[in-house]
């Protein structure tokens, strides 16, 4: 309306100001809490769907117990063979002892690998931290591997992740000893070849002090190339399969691989990636609703809150109101007013509280350490999302007007006159 | 509109109970029978409880009769929705209360502007006829001036101002001058006077006071929920 209807307006709203900061405060907490909450979970969910995504390969086999995928070599040239399949990469992981040369004795995780498929099953990103080629002298792992005997020469070489290599001071062309138990002597000699680099892991802890070398030599090491009676065990944990580039990002293509991987493998569990993506966004579905239904908790109360102040303004102001309807103004202007004071502290309760959110949120990150900082810094704060919260609240405050709107015009005159 | 001899609003044997039907049963108006001819200046007198300000507020169509009828202007209003008596009041009908009534919010001049406001006039147009009707009771320097800072006197002449600002059929008020010393009551009386001689509006003032009586020219005097006199009606 015009400059002197809202002055009086505004004069009325500093009459009431303790009401109105109540009222704002209120209505502000309810909406920090899902604003913090969405903005939290949402970051966390899709950055463990982006991790994924970057792992590079789309389907995984694992075996139930560990070191349990036989015949790993001969199992990786089957799945080779299926199409669409772009490189398969049998994996083994173990902890090892590494002995640098002056006698300490450094845990290390150990991965085999077959150099040249594991190159190609890591996702660009992953691929930046390693060298361009794994120059392990032995890029199919086939020269000390032959035809299912570990006949052939060994390249006895390695790779040492970069904190390792700079915690222990060492430098390529350095012979270490690796062997499964303290014993030194029940290992042997390698020479450091080079380094990689390591994502960075935000959930969970992942090894710093990492050791890549070809499958079969870590096979040997450890005694998963053959079982105690002599027999052939070729063994791997897992094995990473990448799609051609034309099939990856078609989930019925990927599906339609690892059912045929499967088939090969009934005995193993294998899953893609669309599957886990499908799972993890399966389970963001449900925190999100989770927060949603704490945070309608809280709003409700702020929308109570509302309701309680709107009613206690008409109960002061029963009197003008009562002038405002004797001397004819339409119930609809009173309704109205009453309507924009709903919406107005709304409004005000709505900045308060993503104003609050996010400045929660920021603190946590900046000013906390641990896994809460880390969690606060993957917050995304979401327009779309907080726009519609802005709506959900507008609407809320419509709905809190109806019984103080009620209640206005249903004062009764001469009471209120008398 | 209404012919010379129409009446303005008239009463057809109206009756006002409270809680009606229970032992504690009060019959403010008892079967009242009034009509009010346009340009009619009215005095109600009685003692306190005889039922006055509730016959007023039958008049002004704030309430409505438990049983009898209410014509305004030839047509019954009793059973209309409130929406409907809302807008005889804007566009028919002034009050003017003892406690004057103001909004305090509100300075003297936005006071005279609600009226308008709510008939819908807008802008320039709406400041101009409230500016007007501030200097006809003579209040135009105090046109920004809040309620708390006005004399009761002026509190009561800003609310005639308001009362006449949509040209009401009817002038309605209830011990106008309960709260003045009798310098300010003259004033607002001749104001009263004023207004009623310029606009032909009908004019019903209830009063304990004998010279606010006296202004008027028929007279009624009420007891127990009933007209016991009608005087000086043409
Ligand atoms: N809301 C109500 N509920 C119950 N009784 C009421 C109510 N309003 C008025 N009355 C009663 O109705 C009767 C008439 O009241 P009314 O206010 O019309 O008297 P009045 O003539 O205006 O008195 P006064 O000179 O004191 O203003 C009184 O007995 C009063 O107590
Ligand atoms: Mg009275």
């Amino acid at each position: 309306m015009n400059a002197g209807r809202w002055s009086s307006r505004w004069r009325s709203l500093r009459h009431r100001t303790a009401q109105t900061i109540l009222a704002i405060a209120a209505i502000g907490a309810a909406v920090a809490l899902p604003v913090v909450l969405l903005s939290v979970g949402g970051g966390v969910f899709s950055h463990e769907l982006s991790s994924i995504e970057e792992s590079g390969f789309s389907i995984s086999i694992d075996s139930a117990a560990s070191h349990g995928i036989s015949n790993a070599h001969a199992l990786t040239k089957e799945i080779d063979a299926i199409s669409g399949v772009q490189a398969a990469s049998p994996m083994l992981s173990v902890p090892v002892d590494l002995f640098p040369p002056g006698g300490s004795v450094v845990p290390v995780l150990a991965e085999g690998v077959i150099p040249a498929a594991f190159l190609e099953t890591q996702s660009a990103a992953e691929r930046s931290l390693l060298p361009s080629s794994l120059s392990l002298g032995d890029p199919d792992d086939t020269i000390h591997y032959d035809n299912g005997t570990y006949a052939g020469p060994s390249s006895a070489q390695l790779l040492l992740s970069t904190p390792l290599l700079q915690t222990l001071d060492l430098t390529s062309g350095t012979v270490v000893g690796l062997s499964p138990s303290t014993n030194a002597s029940a290992g042997s000699a390698f020479t450091i070849v080079g380094s990689f680099g390591l994502p960075p892991g935000l959930l969970g802890p992942s090894p710093l002090f990492v050791a890549l070398l070809p499958l079969s030599q870590l096979q040997s090491l450890v005694g998963l190339a053959h079982s105690p009676t002599g027999t052939l065990l070729d063994s791997a944990d897992s094995i990473q399969i990448a799609m051609v580039p034309s099939l990856a990002a078609s989930p019925s293509g990927v599906q339609r691989v690892a059912s045929e991987v499967q088939g090969l493998v009934p005995y193993y569990s294998v899953t893609s990636l669309t599957q886990q993506t499908t799972e993890i966004e399966g389970a963001e579905a449900i925190i999100t609703g989770f927060y949603v239904g704490l945070s309608s908790i809280g709003l409700i109360v702020g929308l109570l809150f509302l309701v309680i102040i709107l009613l206690r303004r008409v109960e002061q102001e029963r009197q003008s109101i009562g002038i405002r309807r004797a001397i004819g103004v339409p119930g609809w202007m009173v309704a109205r007013d009453i309507v924009a004071e709903a919406l107005g502290l709304t409004l005000g309760g709505v900045c308060v509280g993503v104003a609050g959110g996010i400045l929660t949120v920021e603190l946590l990150a900046r000013y906390t350490s641990g896994t809460i900082s880390d969690i606060a810094s993957l917050a995304v704060f979401d327009p779309a999302e907080l726009v519609l919260l802005a709506i959900a609240l507008v609407g809320l405050a419509l709905l809190a007007s109806f019984l103080p709107v009620r209640r206005a015009l249903r004062l009764s005159l001469p009471e209120v006159l008398r | 509109m209404t012919t010379p001899s129409g009446a303005t609003i008239r009463l057809e044997q109206a009756r006002r109970l409270y809680h009606a039907g229970q032992p504690d049963e009060v019959r403010a108006l008892d079967g009242v029978d009034l009509t009010i001819s346009p340009g009619e200046y009215l005095s109600i007198e009685g003692p306190s409880g005889s039922g006055k300000t509730t016959l007023l507020n039958l008049l002004g169509l704030l309430d409505v009769p438990t049983q009898g009828r209410v014509l305004w202007q030839g047509a019954p209003v009793e059973r209309l929705p409130e929406r409907e008596r809302t807008r005889l009041r804007r566009t028919g009908i002034g009050f003017i209360f003892q406690r004057f009534y103001l909004l305090p919010t509100l300075t003297a001049l936005e006071n005279v502007e609600l009226p308008l406001q709510a008939r819908g006039l807008a802008g320039a147009a709406r400041r101009r006829r409230a500016q007007a009707l501030l200097a006809q009771v003579g209040l135009s320097d105090r046109e920004g001036s809040f309620p708390h800072q006005l004399s009761g006197g002026e509190e009561q002449r800003v609310a005639i101002a308001r009362a006449l600002a949509n040209s009401p059929q009817l002038l309605l008020a209830d011990e106008p001058t309960g709260e003045l010393d009798s310098v300010r009551a003259r004033q607002v009386l001749d104001l009263l006077e004023e207004a009623h001689r310029s606009t032909g509006a009908a004019v019903v003032v209830v009063t304990h006071n004998p010279t606010v009586a006296a202004r008027a020219a028929r007279h009624l005097t009420m007891r127990d929920g009933r007209i016991v006199t009608d005087s000086g009606g043409r």
